[in-house]
Formats: structure tokens, C-alpha cells, sequence
């Protein structure tokens, strides 16, 4: 943080996890030091936009307040569950992706539109099961959710890659799936390789670079989606600020040349 | 098939007391299993459960270990998952889950350093206040006084324990021994954040009963006497100038 607030880097914008800052004290002062130097967007993980029992409406509120405050360019938040019984299990839990289902999502993501009094961004979640119960695909889901509630989406590209590899489908497939005109961020990250029951499992931990495959994916998600906002997400083992640099300017690189070919 | 509700409360159950027979069923296992599969999401939420309260409980980490305290946590996280998403929010309940402990009954003084732990972290993330100024209260009705409630500013603990914990965790920051000496005695200590930083210290036993009354709420007057009784020489006024001199007041 310290380092950002000094070098006022050349990077398009700032994302930061909206629970980190619902406090007071010298953290919340920093980041209002870094809002007067960079674009930020905010990026919950604690809506638990999947709850069958509904959204916390105190929670709602403080991530309403932090917004009304910082006034961000993007506000999203994720296609999953954490919630329940009072309980916050702290994971982006998985949804059947049934009618039922849908029909939780659209009613918490409408009521937090209300608040918000903005459009939020719904992303992929990385995927570890699949339900027996599911009768649509994931992008299916994300763009009923998109078409009925009006919300966009964010395309955690590294998201699409683990889940595929986890659970089967093709990545190019899937990405040709969502509704391109939806799409209003990209995520890229990395992710570790683990092993389960004697099958490789990926693991979605931000804590690595963007491996090759994901970068080609990428490409692939610039020429459907066109030049879209991205970033790179880096939240364990943190590397030096030039590290995230590099990766970021790897992006912009493939943002421009991805926004040739759908300009062309 | 089971709806949404009954699928989130078996995916609880599968988390945090391994009891998987609400949700694998629905689970598709193909070469990875359910077992395996819901043990992955397990892995994640003990695990950064645990790495949330190593960082707001260094010193007991140190103290007992991290193996040790990774164990604990696990016992804790099952028995008090979060209540909501800030995790700076997690683990109030921590120090006298330890006290309650048995593995941990050898370390008396364990839960105390716990506490202040806690209070640190409640001063680091505590919203800033506007002090009261010296004015407020030249204005009051003197016979109004002892009737009065004068509100701590909200980054403010006040913590005693029989055990030196303020010894206890300086012997325990990274550079440090670790050695303390045990038998120094009770403290009664003041945990506030002054600016960015997060201070405590040792008050005497008047201001200290002071200080503390007014935090529960008591009125000056009960708050006098309570200092009074626990030190006699206890001086009203230049204990009021302290609390506006500190900034330690609210409005």
C-alpha cells in the first residue's frame, strides 16, 4: 500500500475486497489517500448473493455506505453462496444451477441493485463440484441472471480454465457461451496444481502468474468480448509491486491486439 | 431432490462437523469423489479461518505454537464460525473459548494475553471519533454532574488481568526472547489507538475503576466512588482534565 501511495504507478485502475475497508482506523485512511491517485473499483466477497435464506441487509448496508463513499467505477460481486443458518463459511460456495436457484440470485442481486442504486457485476466462481440437480450450463445461468435482474458480468477468465479442468467442458466453449454484450470486467489469475483422490485438481489461489493457457484463453475472451477492463488478481504470496506490473502490462498488450481484431 | 435452503444446511453440516449426508448425495462424483471434492471447499474455509486468527493473535500463535494454535482454531472455527464477512471482525469470542480450553488449562495467563490481543485489534479497526472539547462540559449545570455519563472514545479497552499480559507480549513480538517474568503482577491496563498506531498501558487502580465505569456506561458520580474506593487519594478533576487532555472522550 505504501509503495502505491509513493510511485502513483501507470496502472488504469485499482481494485479492492470491499470487507477489507468496512472499518474505521488507518487502513480505511490509506485507501482514501489512494482513491485522490487511482480509478478504483470495489469487489465484494461477502453478499452471499446465493443464500437461499436472503442477503444480510446490515452487510448490505455497509457495502452501500463504502460505495456511496469511494463512488467507484465497477461494483460486482460473485455467482456463489457463503451464508447460511447465520453462518458465514468463508468460500465462494457453489449453487445447483437450477430454476430455484435462479430465482434466489435474481431476488438478492435485484435488492442489492436497489440499495446500490447501480448496476452490479456477477462473477464466475471457480467450480471444485458440480450438483446433480443443475439443468442449465454456468453461462447459461449468468446470462439468465443478467437477462432478468439487468446486472452485468465479470469474466474471471482463470475461473473458466480451473472450473473446466475441474469439472469437464471445453474453456473456448464456455467463454463462446456467455453473452458477450454482458460483459464489463475480465479477471485474470493464477492458480495452483493439487492433487485429489489421485486426479489433479486446479486450485483457484491468486497466488502465482497467469499461466500460459490462461493467457490464450484470454486472447480468446478479448476477440468475444472486445477490450474489456481487466485485472489481475494477486492476494497470497504478494509479489513485488514490478511483478504485478509486468503481468498488468501483459494484458494491456493483449487488450490492444484483442482490440484490433474486433475493431477489424 | 432437496431446495436450495435444505442443500446450503447440509453443505454446512458437510464444513463444519464433517457430516456429508445432506449434500453428497447431490454431488456429482465421477474419478474425483464427493468426499474429496467437498474437501477441498472444507480445506479453504479452515484454513483461512485460521490464517485470519494467527493475524489477529500473533503473540498467542507464538505462545503456543502455530501447529498448536492451527489445532485450536480448528476446534474454535467449528464451535464459532463467523458471524459475518470482515474478518477483522473474527475471534471476539476467542480469548474465552482458550479460558474454556482444556489442552489449554496448563497457560492461566493465556486468555488474558488473548484479550489484549483482541483489544488491540478492536483499537486498530475502531471508527475515528470527534473528541469532546474542555467547553462541553464548563457549560453543564454543576448540580447536573453527578448524574452525567461521559462516553469513551470507541477505540478504547480497558483490560485487568492478575498476569503482567503487557510483559508477556513484548517479551513475544518477532525480535524479542520471549523471556518474561510471571510473577510481576496484576495490570490494569488502557488499549486505545492514538493516530495510526494502536498504544496501551498500566493506570493506576483509581483511574483505572474510573476509566472503566464510565466504559460500562455507569454515571460520574458511581464512577467517583468506585475510584474512590479503589484508591482513596482519588482526584476528580484532574482525572476529567486527563480524559479531555488524552482526547479520550467522546461526544
Amino acid at each position: 500500500m505504501a509503495e502505491l501511495l509513493e510511485r502513483r504507478l501507470a496502472v488504469g485502475w485499482l481494485e479492492i475486497h470491499a470487507e477489507n475497508y468496512m472499518g474505521g482506523g488507518p487502513v480505511v485512511r490509506s485507501l482514501e489517500r489512494l482513491r485522490a491517485d487511482y480509478p478504483l473499483s470495489v469487489h465484494g466477497v461477502g453478499l452471499s448473493l446465493g443464500s437461499a435464506e436472503g442477503i444480510d441487509g446490515a452487510h448490505l448496508e455497509r457495502l452501500a455506505r463504502l460505495v456511496e463513499r469511494l463512488q467507484p467505477a465497477l461494483v460486482s460481486e460473485h455467482l456463489s453462496w457463503s451464508v447460511t443458518g447465520g453462518a458465514y463459511l468463508n468460500h465462494l460456495l457453489p449453487l445447483p444451477y437450477t430454476d430455484e436457484a435462479l430465482g434466489v440470485l435474481c431476488a438478492n442481486v435485484a435488492r442489492a441493485q436497489d440499495r446500490l442504486g447501480r448496476r452490479l457485476l456477477v462473477e464466475n466462481p471457480s467450480g471444485y463440484l458440480r450438483f446433480r440437480d443443475s439443468s442449465i450450463s454456468e453461462p447459461e445461468f449468468l446470462n439468465a441472471l443478467a437477462r432478468r435482474t439487468g446486472c452485468g458480468l465479470l469474466c474471471d477468465v482463470n475461473n473458466v480454465y480451473v472450473t473446466c479442468a475441474n469439472l469437464g467442458g471445453e474453456a473456448t466453449a464456455w467463454l463462446d457461451a456467455l453473452d458477450a454484450a454482458a460483459v464489463a470486467e475480465i479477471h485474470l489469475a493464477g492458480h495452483a496444481v493439487n492433487d485429489a483422490d489421485g486426479r489433479t485438481v486446479l486450485i483457484d489461489d491468486h497466488g502465482s502468474p497467469v499461466a500460459d493457457p490462461v493467457w490464450r484463453l484470454f486472447e480468446h475472451a478479448v476477440r468475444r468480448f472486445g477490450s474489456t477492463p481487466t485485472l489481475i488478481e494477486w492476494d497470497t504470496d504478494v509479489p513485488a509491486l514490478d511483478v504485478l506490473l509486468g503481468e498488468s502490462a501483459k494484458a494491456s498488450r493483449r487488450l490492444v491486439e484483442g482490440g484490433d481484431v474486433v475493431a477489424a | 431432490m432437496s431446495s436450495l435452503r435444505e442443500l446450503q444446511a447440509g453443505f454446512r453440516a458437510a464444513i463444519l462437523v464433517d457430516d456429508e449426508s445432506g449434500v453428497a448425495p447431490n454431488v456429482v462424483d465421477d474419478e474425483v469423489g464427493a468426499s474429496a471434492r467437498l474437501a477441498i471447499y472444507r480445506h479453504h474455509v479452515f484454513t483461512s479461518l485460521t490464517a485470519a486468527l494467527e493475524a489477529t493473535y500473533p503473540v498467542v500463535t507464538r505462545l503456543v505454537d502455530r501447529r498448536f494454535f492451527g489445532w485450536v482454531a480448528n476446534h474454535y472455527v467449528r464451535a464459532h464460525p463467523p458471524a459475518g464477512p470482515c474478518l477483522f471482525e473474527y475471534g471476539g469470542d476467542f480469548p474465552a473459548f482458550l479460558a474454556a480450553f482444556p489442552a489449554c488449562g496448563h497457560l492461566p495467563w493465556l486468555a488474558d494475553v488473548a484479550r489484549l490481543e483482541w483489544a488491540m485489534n478492536v483499537a486498530l479497526h475502531a471508527p475515528d471519533a470527534v473528541a469532546l472539547e474542555p467547553d462541553a462540559l464548563r457549560a453543564l449545570d454543576p448540580r447536573a454532574l453527578a448524574r452525567l455519563t461521559l462516553r469513551l472514545e470507541p477505540s478504547v479497552t480497558l483490560l485487568e488481568s492478575p498476569w503482567p499480559v503487557d510483559a508477556i507480549w513484548r517479551a513475544n513480538q518477532p525480535a524479542a526472547d520471549g523471556v518474561v517474568d510471571l510473577g510481576a503482577g496484576a495490570v490494569r491496563l488502557e488499549i486505545r489507538r492514538l493516530g495510526d498506531d494502536v498504544v496501551f498501558h498500566d493506570l493506576p487502580p483509581g483511574t483505572f475503576a474510573f476509566r472503566a465505569a464510565l466504559a460500562a456506561g455507569r454515571t460520574l458520580q458511581d464512577a467517583v466512588e468506585r475510584a474512590l474506593d479503589a484508591q482513596p487519594g482519588f482526584d476528580l478533576a484532574s482525572e476529567i482534565r486527563a480524559l479531555l487532555d488524552e482526547g479520550a472522550l467522546a461526544t
